[in-house]
């Protein structure tokens, strides 16, 4: 009788163990949010700030308020320079769908930590600044304080503290309730505003152009027959004057430039040839001209700092470490603190870096040519850019390292220029607000390389083929608008945050869009992915869903169907899943794709997209292209065997 | 009154019954290979109980009536075709003491079933998820196994509760036939009809405010309000606002619905016998 029972009474003891065991979690609270202790800062994913300001506030040994949230449906802990930036990424279109509501919040507790400010104004404090949680501090606001990038707001766990501060440097106290309304943030980047600052730097560039191109000095000197040598003629020339070279090669040593002349050849029957050492033309006056000539014989060191000891080296900051490795090589040409300087119809030669600008504000260099080839090296930088905004315009780079490399040149302007053969056509190092405009890149490791989290920079109507990767992005804020990527090995590296995609064209990579383990922040509509191998892949971090609003991406013919005629798919597109990464080249897909089973599990996928990991949705792919005429242009060209749709 | 004894008896048969019947073991097994497998969909990403729970409440929802429809279609209605009743009349076996023995013997094995396909389920989500990286902080978020518990929990009363549903419409049949279709006819009216025939009262106007009282009124409504209201509610801070559901009134539906399909079925199993 105990065996004919026994099943019974294993299904019982399961039952009551089970039902124990299950209950139990109903008596044990869920809400896990106040066991959360504040971390490292350097453990949490960061946001907010670029990483030259963040290195400037270092060099100078100033303070920055840093804020730790921890969202609902976010693994990673989310670290925010500067409490602006926080409020930033709260009021950011889409925000709290991917990140949920903060969990827990910690800000940089200045109470007790003498928080002071240098004569400029910065925000320093002494030893290291604790962490508090968020709701038991309130926030001194429109104090005198301030960052490198600008005002900030400075958070004390301690009201009496605040006080303090608020007598010695103004402002007024609010709770941190109150931050989201009374903390000034930079400006999403919203499509208009972005628009506006494409505009703003169109014009900077178009006058600086003007102001370099309008100089009309009237010859004093014509080398061959007013003076013996280039040198020499230079030395003669008074300031505002034309020295003319003949057709003709001119020798130099080394030439020094050092007031404001126009040095004009006669196109490319002149030549200024160097020694194949050093700096060939140096220029160090504002307002200088070169125009209508060649440049070679540059020496052929690239970068000077590798020639260097570690005890040179060791007493230089971080941005003298970049220029020594950057801008001390051997150039065909080199400006400094020459600013609205203009190099035209110039065409160059060099084994190390063509063109080196430092602290020429508003330079120009147009309708030239730079071509790096050989050297030590295998060749250097075809333009350095450093510290100002230059103008490069209708300029054709190749070959070398970097066509452009850019160090602290926020604004800088380059358009309508080409790149062919190159590590990275464009490589732009903390800088931000730049603009890059209709350039084209060619056969290179990358067409433009975004790197250490700028700001503000906008990129549109690029056009980058052939390469390893097409457009690789970083920073937050910026604008990706209208370029056109095709036959690369990867079309956009998306490693950027907060920034704005649209009316981009993907087409022929083998990767359309790689997303990168930033923040999943980025904002992507109206763009065109079509007959990448893969359309888009993912790293790790929770889902990315690239629509904005209600309007997503075109990445082909979809399994879906348009019942209310917006030329939106009603049906989600996942381009990193198994089934919709098929759809257009395995048969069959399309098929499966129409599952209700398929649609059960991709339901269940999208339920709660901030936990659920990994991979890329449009949640509203278009049925029609955004920018039909380009894709057309793509096929008629050939460029691209199979274009879908 | 009761005499467990009795019971005990009735459901060690009904066991017996059960573990023989090889279709019954194959619809376990797909109700396993189902749900096991949705929880594999998610495998490989660090998703997360609230994620999972979330995942598998739908088809928990559809597919546990149907299970309960397989278990428990045939039983008081096969014991009558057999025979099997009329000679239990004949023993002190009371109507309430068969009834509630049947629906030990089907309900338990359903239960352990149920909860232990969702716990492999949970499980099988947890694996290959890929490390998380390393050198950065992570936290849960509240996103803890307690959440999946309770669902897990909530599952588990919700088949007893449709089992005693089947109990009842297999008690009120006459033939095979009419068992089949009562079997099919609760799942159907579990699955979809009350939760319709709530739209439809709300869409006459009449019922407005007290939608939180009847979703616990309707069995599928009153599991989904429990899930929602006591396992993801307190995880997620997306907070809907308002409050998913009323648990006391579903946990005292599912319950009363059990209750009464069970009182029904002891009514009807057969007539009481004069002594």
């Amino acid at each position: 009788m105990a065996a004919r029972s026994l099943p019974l009474t294993a299904f019982a003891t399961v039952f009551v163990v089970a039902v124990v065991v299950l209950s139990a979690t109903l008596v044990v609270p869920v809400g896990a949010a106040d066991d959360v202790e504040p971390v490292p800062f350097g453990d949490t994913f960061t946001l907010g700030l670029t990483d030259e300001t963040v290195r400037q506030t270092e060099a100078k040994g100033l303070s920055i308020p840093r804020v730790e949230v921890y969202y609902s449906a976010y693994e990673y802990v989310v670290g925010f320079n500067s409490v602006g930036s926080y409020v930033a990424e709260q009021g950011r279109t889409g925000h709290e769908q991917r990140f949920g509501q903060p969990v827990a919040a910690f800000v940089s507790d200045y109470a007790g930590a003498n928080a002071s400010l240098t004569d400029d104004g910065y925000l320093t404090a002494e030893g290291e600044v604790e962490f508090a949680p968020a709701e038991e501090t309130v926030i001194v606001v429109d104090s005198r304080a301030r960052l490198p990038s600008g005002p900030v707001a400075v958070p004390f766990s301690d009201r009496d503290d605040a006080a303090a501060f608020v007598d010695a440097y103004g402002g007024e106290i609010v709770p941190w309730t109150a931050v989201t309304e009374r903390v000034q943030a930079r400006e999403p980047a919203s499509a208009a505003t972005l628009r506006a600052a494409v505009e703003n730097r169109s014009t900077w560039a178009n006058d600086s152009v003007a102001a370099t191109t309008a100089r009309d000095r009237p010859t004093s000197i014509v080398v061959g027959e007013d003076a013996e040598s280039l040198a020499a003629a230079v030395a003669a020339a008074p300031p505002n004057t034309t020295v003319e070279l003949p057709p003709g090669t001119y020798h130099t040593d080394g030439l020094v430039v050092n007031k404001s002349l126009t040095i004009a050849g006669a196109g490319n029957a002149t030549t200024i040839r160097g020694n194949g050492n050093g700096t060939v033309v140096t220029i160090a006056a504002p307002r200088t001209t070169l125009t209508d000539l060649r440049v070679d014989g540059v020496g052929d060191v690239g970068s000077r700092r590798s020639m260097l000891n570690t005890t040179q080296i060791e007493g230089l900051n971080w941005s003298k470490n970049v220029e020594l490795a950057y801008g001390r090589g051997d150039a065909a040409v080199r400006f400094i603190n020459a600013e609205r300087s203009l190099v035209a119809n110039v065409s160059i030669e060099t084994p190390a870096s063509g063109i080196v600008t430092l602290d020429s504000q508003g330079t120009v260099v147009r309708e030239s040519t730079v071509a790096v080839a050989g050297g030590t090296q295998e060749g250097f930088m075809g333009l350095v850019a450093m510290y100002e905004p230059i103008v490069v315009e209708d300029t054709r780079f190749s070959g070398g390292r970097d066509g452009i490399y850019t160090h602290r040149a926020d604004g800088i302007v380059v358009r309508d220029s080409e790149f062919t053969d190159h590590r990275f056509g464009i490589h732009e190092m903390y800088t931000s607000d730049s603009l890059l405009r209709n350039n084209t890149a060619r056969d290179s490791n990358a067409g433009i390389f975004m790197m250490t989290r700028p700001s503000g920079n906008l990129l549109v109507g690029n056009d980058v083929r052939n390469s390893r990767v097409g457009i690789s992005t970083a920073g937050s804020q910026s604008y990706f608008r209208g370029n056109v990527v095709v036959n690369n090995g990867r079309g956009f590296n998306v490693y950027s945050t907060q920034s704005l995609y649209t009316h981009n064209t993907v087409v022929g990579n083998d990767v359309g869009l790689r997303a990168g383990d930033a923040l999943a922040t980025n904002l992507l509509t109206a763009n065109d992915i079509v007959g990448n191998e893969q359309a888009a892949t993912a790293s790790i971090g929770p889902l990315r869903v690239w629509t904005v609003g209600e309007q997503g991406n075109y990445w082909g013919p979809a399994p879906g169907s348009d019942t209310d005629g917006d030329g939106h798919y009603e049906r989600a597109f996942r381009p990193t899943g198994p089934v919709d990464s098929r759809v257009q080249t395995t048969p069959g897909a399309w098929t499966l794709g129409r599952s209700p089973a398929v649609d059960l599990v991709r339901t269940v996928q999208e339920t709660v997209p901030g936990l659920r990991a990994t991979g890329v949705v449009d949640v509203a792919p278009r049925t029609t292209p955004a920018r039909p005429e380009t894709l057309a242009e793509l096929r008629a060209s050939g460029n691209v065997t199979e274009v879908a749709g | 009154m009761i005499r467990p004894r009795l019971v005990a008896a009735v459901a060690g048969r009904e066991v017996r019954t059960l573990l023989r019947n090889r279709a019954l073991l194959a619809v376990a097994a797909a109700f396993a290979a189902v749900v096991i497998g949705l929880g594999g969909a998610s495998m490989g990403s660090p998703g997360g109980y609230v994620s999972l729970t979330y995942d598998l409440l739908l088809p928990v929802e559809l597919l546990v009536p149907v299970l309960a429809f397989a278990i428990a279609f045939q039983s008081i209605r096969g014991d009558d075709e057999r025979g099997t009743l009329s000679i239990l009349r004949t023993y002190s076996v009371s109507r309430l003491e068969y009834v509630l023995g049947v629906f030990v013997g089907r309900a338990l094995p359903a239960f352990v079933l149920v909860v232990a396909v969702l716990g492999a389920a949970g499980v099988v989500a947890g694996l290959g998820a890929p490390a998380t990286s390393s050198f950065l902080a992570t936290h849960s978020a509240g996103d803890t196994p307690l959440i999946y518990g309770r669902f897990v929990l909530f599952a588990g009363w919700y088949v007893l509760a449709t089992v005693a549903f089947v109990l009842a419409a297999s008690a009120l049949a006459r033939t095979d036939r009419e068992a089949l279709a009562a079997g099919v006819g609760v799942v159907v009216i579990v699955a979809f009809v009350a939760d319709l025939a709530l739209v439809a009262l709300l869409t006459t106007g009449f019922v407005g405010d007290l939608i939180g009282v009847l979703v616990g009124l309707a069995p599928a409504s009153a599991f989904r309000g429990l899930v929602l209201e006591l396992a993801i509610r307190p995880a997620i801070a997306a907070d809907p606002g308002v409050a998913t559901g009323h648990p006391l009134v579903s946990a005292l539906g599912l319950a009363g619905w059990t209750v009464a399909a069970l009182a029904t079925a002891a009514v009807a199993v057969w007539r009481p016998v004069e002594r």
